[in-house]
């Protein structure tokens, strides 16, 4: 029996979804002490010398900027890839919707009807993740909020254009969150959970696959490819 | 949403705060002030106590008053060349009618004004406004003070500063709150008064969001001055109490400038409301170095630690108490161990006063109250029943599955 490798991801988007996995862990990790300071620092030693809640806000940040700028490449790479233009797949054409009830469906009887080509990327897998990158997208706007609360006086390192560029981005969230700022950290905090419900899923989904297709489909984000009878 | 709210959304006056409007501005801003005192030292004072008098009276120095002059100047955003107009001001400050409403409300801005251990400046300065009507302190009662509140409404029509303390009931409860003998409702009231306003200002989060009367359930419908009045210029000036120091600067700038201070989206002066209390706070090391008070009364509470666990909302509250403090610097909530409870935001009572950090506050999950859930008791459901569904498929999968080529 031989096995044909078809390449699924790019070099640049393995990289991408490990730099975006670690990111999230690390946001996870420090965002849950930040709304809840969930350990304590030893207190024998003065307040000048640790920053715990500092590193924790400080690696909050880094992960939060890669993120963004990740969804901002990945949107871009949506409509102009020269490898797999992702958008091409979220068009609602008959074509498109047909492919994705049909993933649909060999989701929910388990295996046993598959009516799909599943070498390439399918409908379903193409919304499923841009569900994900408009949880991301929510989860910058929200965050860019909390953010700029500490800008106050409107300038920054970088120049007065960044905390106006934020404000004029995001200060929408306000009202559509609910009227006041802590609703802003309300929904920042839930869509954290959203985001969580999302990853256990990518991994089951992405295991479930392997071992029923029996494509390897597992290997595509470690070797780009996955392979099929042929 | 019609266009108008959803151009607002975009165009949100935000919080920021432009503290030096360049050399040009300020020379403007100093020949108008000039001329708008000029011209009110030629105006009649409406009282006859003026404040030199009642200062040596109250035992403030001369000297006393030019230092407080100096921080009132620097707490307005001021260039410190505005001084001498600010302390002139407050000599002018007579000759702006001033009438006073309570509504809904516990009459706490008055108490904060007037319960001090002595009179401050501010509290003095208030005192000699000309204070034409305010029913918890004035002698007269029933027909004889509306008669008293008719004659300043008629006589300084369209110069008075409106203050209204409390909440305005616009619900089915409305009816319930009633004012003077012809018995019209505080929506009413508010209405014909700032009817011949030059401006309103809010005092209070009852008077500007609804505060605490507008809490959860809300029975009497509760609501804010800016909720009801949409043709008066409106200041509002939150917070439980609202600072006096807040109020003399409102009124101050309106007697130097003749206008109404720049203001937040929320029409907050963003003098006093444009910085975050957080970012002024004292505690604020052990936050970045993540001490915190655990419970009342311990290690960390007798080391003065950042109160952020027991529930501080500074870092969600815009306010200057952490600058500016209450009773002339004495002390502030945070400063005698207590975290901020958010009083000068909208909704702060259902939303901020809870004395937990914003992961473990419980929310409404239904409109209308009912259940109440933390968002992490709601996430920590959420991936349960995630994690239960993919259990559910893969146990389903594993028994009656099928796996590719299987069927060879």
């Amino acid at each position: 029996m031989k096995y044909k490798p078809i390449k699924r991801m790019t070099l640049f988007m393995r990289l991408n979804h490990w730099v975006v996995a670690i990111c999230m862990v690390a946001a996870v990790i420090t965002g849950l002490y930040i709304g809840h300071p969930y350990y304590q620092t030893f207190i024998s030693e003065p307040a000048v010398s640790k920053y715990v809640m500092a590193w924790n806000r400080w690696v909050h940040f880094y992960a939060a900027i890669i993120f963004d700028v990740s969804s901002i490449v990945i949107a871009y790479l949506y409509f102009f890839s020269r490898f797999d233009r992702p958008i091409k797949k979220l068009i609602p054409t008959a074509k498109n919707l047909k492919e994705f009830f049909a993933v649909l469906v060999n989701l929910i009887t388990l295996n046993r009807v598959k009516k799909f080509d599943s070498s390439h990327e399918d409908s379903f897998h193409v919304v499923y993740f841009t569900i994900f990158h408009l949880l991301l997208a929510w989860m910058l706007l929200t965050g860019l909020q909390l953010y700029v609360h500490g800008l106050e006086s409107g300038m920054s390192s970088i120049g007065k254009w960044w905390p106006a560029l934020l404000h004029f981005a995001t200060d929408w969230t306000v009202p559509v969150c609910g009227g006041t700022k802590m609703d802003v950290r309300y929904v920042h905090h839930m869509t954290m959970y959203y985001i969580i419900v999302w990853v256990m899923f990518h991994i089951y989904y992405v295991v479930w696959r392997t071992i029923f297709w029996r494509e390897g489909d597992i290997a595509i984000v470690f070797g780009g490819y996955k392979f099929k009878k042929s | 949403m019609n266009r108008e709210n959803l151009r607002a959304l975009f165009t949100a006056k935000s919080a920021r705060v432009d503290t030096n409007k360049g050399e040009k501005y300020y020379q403007e801003l100093y020949k108008r002030c000039r001329a708008r005192l000029d011209e009110l030292a030629k105006m009649p004072a409406f009282t006859k106590i003026s404040i030199k008098e009642v200062l040596e009276d109250e035992g403030v120095s001369r000297r006393d008053f030019l230092k407080w002059a100096s921080a009132v100047t620097a707490m307005l955003m001021l260039p410190s060349s505005f001084t001498p107009l600010v302390a002139e001001a407050a000599e002018l400050m007579n000759r702006v009618p001033v009438i006073w409403i309570e509504l809904q409300d516990c009459a706490g801005n008055s108490e904060a004004l007037l319960r001090s251990d002595g009179p401050k400046i501010d509290e003095i300065i208030l005192e000699i406004i000309s204070l034409e009507f305010h029913e918890t302190l004035m002698a007269a009662a029933g027909h004889q003070a509306e008669k008293q509140l008719e004659d300043a409404m008629e006589h300084f029509a369209g110069k008075y500063l409106l203050f209204v303390e409390g909440s305005i009931p616009v619900g089915r409860g409305k009816e319930w709150c009633t004012i003077g003998a012809s018995g019209e409702t505080f929506e009413e009231h508010l209405k014909r008064i700032a009817s011949k306003a030059a401006a309103i200002v809010a005092v209070g989060t009852c008077a500007t969001f609804g505060g605490v009367p507008a809490a959860n359930p809300n029975p009497t419908g509760a609501v804010g001055v800016m909720d009801v009045i949409n043709d008066k210029p409106i200041i509002n000036i939150p917070a439980c109490p609202a600072n006096p120091a807040n109020m003399v600067g409102v009124i101050l700038h309106f007697v130097l400038t003749g206008q109404i201070p720049e203001l937040d989206s929320l029409l907050r002066p963003k003098f006093a409301f444009g910085y975050r209390i957080h970012d002024n706070c004292e505690r604020r090391a052990h936050f970045d170095a993540g001490e915190f008070v655990e419970e009342w009364g311990d290690e960390g509470a007798q080391n003065n630690f950042c109160l952020y666990k027991m529930g501080c909302k500074g870092p969600m509250t815009f306010n200057n108490c952490s600058i500016v403090r209450y009773n002339e610097s004495v002390n502030w909530p945070i400063g005698s161990g207590h975290g901020c409870i958010g009083c000068s935001e909208p909704g702060f009572w259902d939303k901020y006063a809870y004395e937990r950090p914003m992961a473990d506050a419980n929310i409404k999950m239904a409109p209308g109250g009912g259940v109440e859930k933390s968002v992490d008791e709601f996430g920590l459901g959420l991936l349960t029943a995630a994690g239960v569904g993919i259990a559910i498929h893969a146990a389903a999968s594993a028994v009656a599955g099928k796996k590719e080529g299987d069927d060879k």
